[in-house]
């Protein structure tokens, strides 16, 4: 095997974790806070991309800014519907009804999607769209380096808001036990609402990034929910580190795999990861105590 | 319990009403001769496809719409029943049922895409239905032994580079390209397109040396894109619908792969392509059964007509559809009958034995309704798409070798 190509697939791999491990941080969140399955997260991405991509049609300036919107708009959107629609869940079916209603939430915003863009494939072009810089004769798309960066950062900011600001202790709290959160005087309910939308937020910046990038069209959310399932389970439900350090793991091994398995087989690597952990450490890898209880 | 029976009653009168007016409406629709023809389809207004779907609606749509403002097929109106299956095959065989054995419409026109001709075709072969289909152009369609199926294009999928690989096999030897790069979509078109060149190639002594067959939902290309650079080939055929294309195509960029010669099905034909590439378009070659401009009967008035009620110009699917539509009513006008039973088979008949004038130029078809044609080659020349192969009507000289992109 050539060696060019090999460091080539890990410099890919790196950078396709790096999407992954932001776009699993906010799938664990929900999770660990209010035991809710979101399959909308990747609907909101992409809903994320289309107004990054609109935002650039309409005003020809760079994509990026479209997050000074989304990100507070998604914040807000992710505080409404935990309090209007999923706090409304009865606890006991909670987790399998979220499914049902997330899923729901997914199918219309693909279908607004539809309705307002048509199920046209677009893509942003940028004058960097095809640049690259060379590093030890690996190609750096900057489009990635850009996403990467963009995941690294907002990765950074939420371990710094879970571990060091009041609001964060609160979320860890509740995630860790919500009645003894209540007992020392936690507003649970609304520490969950901000949760909620903390996840989605991070929706909205993992969406802006995959539009650097990516050929968007209203039902492409459906690709990612499954790998995004796949690598929190694999991480250990609810462990934000966990998801970041499986969706590396797993993007690299992606990307490596294709070079002798093709592109059909290396895609199986999130399932056969999947199955592998419900056999042998159901609670997930990394972290995920939360799990157990399960 | 008196409320009970009272609630059964009424929903027995509410079912009765249902299956009366169910009977009056199948009687007015099949009975007569003086009403109109109806044509039944089933799209992909939703899902996967859905976005060719439409397009193919357009041009049956527009294909009625001529047909009746001309006075009809046989003096009687048309009218199209189209439901839409969603993309999925288990609801375009249910849907067909319905249409030919609940809704008895007179005549079907075929879904898009292989995947979905394929089952459809059977449910039609089965009701003894001529069944020509604007959109499954994969080998397998026509392995299947229908006698009543017909492709409404120039050339079957493996065909559609045939002239591109005659023009590298005359190039002389020293200028030829020496090595290949294919990547296709797991997909009996996209995969027919490709592999019916690299078929051609390795006769010709071109090597293979990058060999990705991918599955359809994969939206990053980056490590395929790193296998063909690693490869350094000299030609990249992708076996292509869009998204997957452009992905790819720009992967190959950030890579800084530049090979001889790109080619590439379906995507640099869409309008969108040039919107997502940019200025890097320069060069790049891709078979097509249909250009606005092409100079052949009816074509003009079509893109007129088509134009006005649209906005914009036809593209290659609404072109298709409308082929259907003009191949299955030449049919129709020269055996003078539409409706289900022996007519269909006499349409059948007439139409393995007949060439058709469509706005994608004259048409006839072998025994398993394989097209008897070529897809012209277009090339991004000068930022616009034009008609490099063959000589004859070629709008542009080719451009080799690519220029980088």
């Amino acid at each position: 095997m050539d060696g060019s190509l090999l460091f080539q697939s890990l410099v890919l791999g790196i950078l396709l974790g790096g999407l992954y491990a932001l776009l699993a941080a906010g799938l664990t969140l929900y999770f660990g806070i209010m035991r809710v399955v979101m399959i909308a997260h990747s609907a909101f991405l992409i809903l994320a991309a289309y107004l990054a991509w609109w935002f650039h049609r309409e005003t020809g300036i760079d994509p990026l800014l479209s997050l000074f919107v989304t990100v507070p708009l998604f914040f807000a959107v992710g505080v409404l519907m935990q309090r209007l629609l999923v706090a409304r869940l009865r606890p006991v079916t909670l987790t399998m009804m979220s499914v049902l209603l997330t899923f729901a939430i997914a199918l219309t915003i693909e279908g607004l999607l539809g309705f307002v863009f048509s199920g046209t494939q677009r893509r942003i072009q940028l004058g960097y769209s095809g640049e690259s810089i060379e590093v030890f004769g690996a190609h750096v798309a900057v489009v990635k380096l850009i996403t990467f960066g963009l995941a690294a950062a907002s990765l950074a900011a939420l371990y710094v808001i879970m571990k060091y600001t009041k609001f964060g202790q609160s979320l860890r709290a509740t995630i860790q036990h919500k009645e003894a959160a209540q007992l020392v005087g936690i507003k649970t309910d609304r520490v969950a609402g901000y949760g909620f939308g903390l996840g989605l937020a991070t929706a909205a910046i993992g969406g802006t990034a995959l539009s650097l990038d990516a050929t968007i069209y209203p039902s492409l959310h459906w690709h990612w929910i499954g790998p995004l399932m796949a690598i929190i389970v694999v991480g250990g439900l609810g462990s934000i580190p966990g998801a970041a350090i499986a969706a590396m793991v797993l993007g690299i091994g992606q990307s490596l795999l294709q070079i002798p398995m093709g592109t059909t087989w290396a895609q199986t690597i999130f399932y056969v990861a999947l199955f592998a952990t419900l056999m042998l450490r159901p609670q997930g890898f990394f972290g995920g105590r939360l799990a157990q209880r399960f | 319990m008196k409320t009970t029976s009272i609630m059964r009653i009424g929903a027995l009168l509410g079912a009765a009403s249902l299956a009366l007016t169910a009977c009056g409406g199948s009687d007015s629709g099949s009975g007569d001769d003086d009403g109109p023809i109806t044509i039944g389809v089933s799209l992909p207004l939703t899902g996967d496809f859905a976005e060719p779907g439409k397009g193919v609606q357009r041009g049956y749509e527009a294909w009625a719409a001529d047909v009746n403002d001309a006075g009809g097929l046989l003096g009687r109106k048309v009218e199209l029943k189209i439901l839409d299956d969603q993309s999925n095959a288990d609801r375009v065989v249910a849907d067909y049922e319905s249409l030919i054995a609940q809704d008895e419409v007179d005549l079907v026109f075929g879904p898009f895409s292989t995947r979905l001709v394929v089952p459809s075709a059977r449910v039609a072969d089965e009701y003894g239905m001529l069944f020509v289909e604007p959109a499954g152009a994969a080998p397998e369609v026509f392995e299947q032994g229908f006698g009543n199926l017909f492709y409404a294009a120039p050339a079957v999928a493996n065909d559609h580079y045939n002239y591109l690989a005659e023009w590298i096999e005359a190039l002389p030897a020293d200028q030829r390209p020496k090595t290949a790069a294919y990547a296709a979509m797991d997909d009996p078109f996209a995969m027919g397109t490709a592999y019916g060149l690299k078929e051609k190639m390795e006769a010709a002594g071109i090597e293979t040396v990058v060999d990705e067959k991918y599955p359809p939902n994969t939206t990053d290309f980056s490590s395929i894109a790193a296998k063909i650079e690693a490869s350094n080939a000299d030609m990249i055929v992708g076996g292509t619908q869009y998204q997957d294309a452009v992905n790819l195509i720009v992967a190959l960029q950030q890579l800084d792969y530049q090979p001889k010669l790109a080619a590439f099905s379906t995507a640099p034909t869409n309008p969108e392509f040039p919107e997502a590439i940019g200025d890097k378009t320069e060069g790049i070659l891709s078979p097509t059964g249909y250009t606005e401009q092409a100079d052949v009967p009816t074509n003009k008035e079509f893109v007129e007509s088509y134009t006005e009620r649209n906005g914009n110009p036809p593209g290659e699917d609404e072109a298709n559809a409308y082929t259907t539509g003009q191949v299955v009513a030449a049919a129709v006008e020269a055996v003078g009958c539409a409706e289900q039973g022996e007519c269909q088979q006499k349409l059948i008949d007439w139409l393995h034995e007949n060439e058709v004038d469509t706005v994608v130029g004259p048409l006839s078809w072998d025994a398993d309704g394989r097209p008897q044609g070529a897809h012209m080659i277009q090339q991004w020349v000068g930022g616009e798409i034009k008609i490099v192969l063959p000589e004859d009507v070629k709008e542009a000289d080719i451009i080799y070798p690519k220029p980088a992109w």
